[in-house]
């Protein structure tokens, strides 16, 4: 786990950076939607991630009282495997199908994740998801300050998600 | 239980296969599913097919989910016709909007199979 948030952020906003939260939208969405057992594993599995197949990112951005992105990281094997659980089919390549369903369980996780973290449940809003795959690149999420990352694991399925923020504003006062 | 014919409208082709895996398992085993991938997709859909339910997102490019319920009440394409919000968009703020628009039911994702059952199959018997 690495948590980049810095001291006074996570004393006004706990929430935020508590990986329990991260890990129970994981583990919720993973639960219900694939019917595994997902659970924290200890380190980012970045030399499992990197295969001839290539690595597939899906992103979800985040709005409102936070601006930032919900970044879920796997290598082609490991997205092939989780689509095709959640989807009970199986996939021998990287389709539009993959890219697709990949995006769908980055979306599920954010919204778990919010769902879970007080004060932003009400006044923070997805993205549709953009999901890039291949090999040899880098994503680059501009002016995006802190970071709560974690890696994954269910059978041999690895995979990280990672929240990123550049800060949090109030929320506006509600008008009758 | 005679065919039911289902409009599932979500702009992810997997969680529209899923939807409707998740009906049959549920207990419509005589399922007629019909599918589009954003809320304008879906009154064009209404307009030539008649259905018994909807199932629809709300975050969807085009028309969201929302709009496309306002649209379809002041448009009366499907009068009677139980609507379903299935979405990650679970605030309770956006669970009064679906439900202010029409909406039946609101149920976050992820979702269970017993929270189709006993959320969906219901709005059939009294459709």
């Amino acid at each position: 786990m690495k948590c980049t948030t810095p001291q006074c952020l996570q004393e006004t906003h706990p929430g935020l950076c508590d990986a329990k939260n991260l890990d129970a939208g994981v583990e919720e969405v993973f639960g219900m939607m694939l019917g595994v057992n997902c659970r924290r594993i200890a380190d980012a599995p970045a030399a499992e991630m990197e295969t001839e197949q290539g690595i597939v990112t899906a992103v979800i951005g985040l709005g409102g009282v936070l601006s930032g992105a919900c970044v879920l990281r796997c290598s082609a094997r490991a997205a092939m495997r989780m689509v095709g659980r959640m989807a009970g089919m199986v996939f021998a390549e990287v389709d539009e199908m993959v890219e697709d369903g990949i995006g769908e369980i980055c979306n599920m996780v954010a919204g778990a994740w919010r769902n879970k973290v007080p004060e932003l449940a009400a006044s923070c809003g997805l993205s549709v998801p953009a999901v890039v795959s291949g090999s040899g690149y880098n994503l680059h999420l501009q002016a995006l300050e802190f970071q709560l990352q974690c890696a994954y694991g269910f059978e041999d399925v690895r995979f990280t998600v990672s929240i990123a923020y550049g800060g949090l504003s109030q929320p506006k006062p509600r008008t009758a | 239980m005679s065919e039911v014919r289902v409009l599932i409208v979500d702009d992810s082709s997997v969680m529209r296969k899923i939807v409707e895996r998740s009906l049959r398992q549920a207990g419509l085993d005589s399922l007629l599913a019909y599918e589009a991938s954003n809320g304008a997709d879906a009154l064009e859909t209404l307009k030539s097919k008649p259905v018994d339910l909807i199932l629809t997102d709300i975050n969807m490019p085009s028309m969201d989910g929302l709009e496309f319920l306002r649209q379809l009440r002041s448009q009366d394409l499907a009068p009677g016709v139980p609507v379903v919000m299935i979405t990650t968009e679970a605030s309770l703020d956006r669970a009064k909007q679906a439900l202010a628009a029409g909406a039946q039911y609101f149920i976050p994702k992820p979702f269970s199979i017993e929270q189709i059952r006993a959320r969906v199959l219901p709005l059939l018997k009294t459709a």
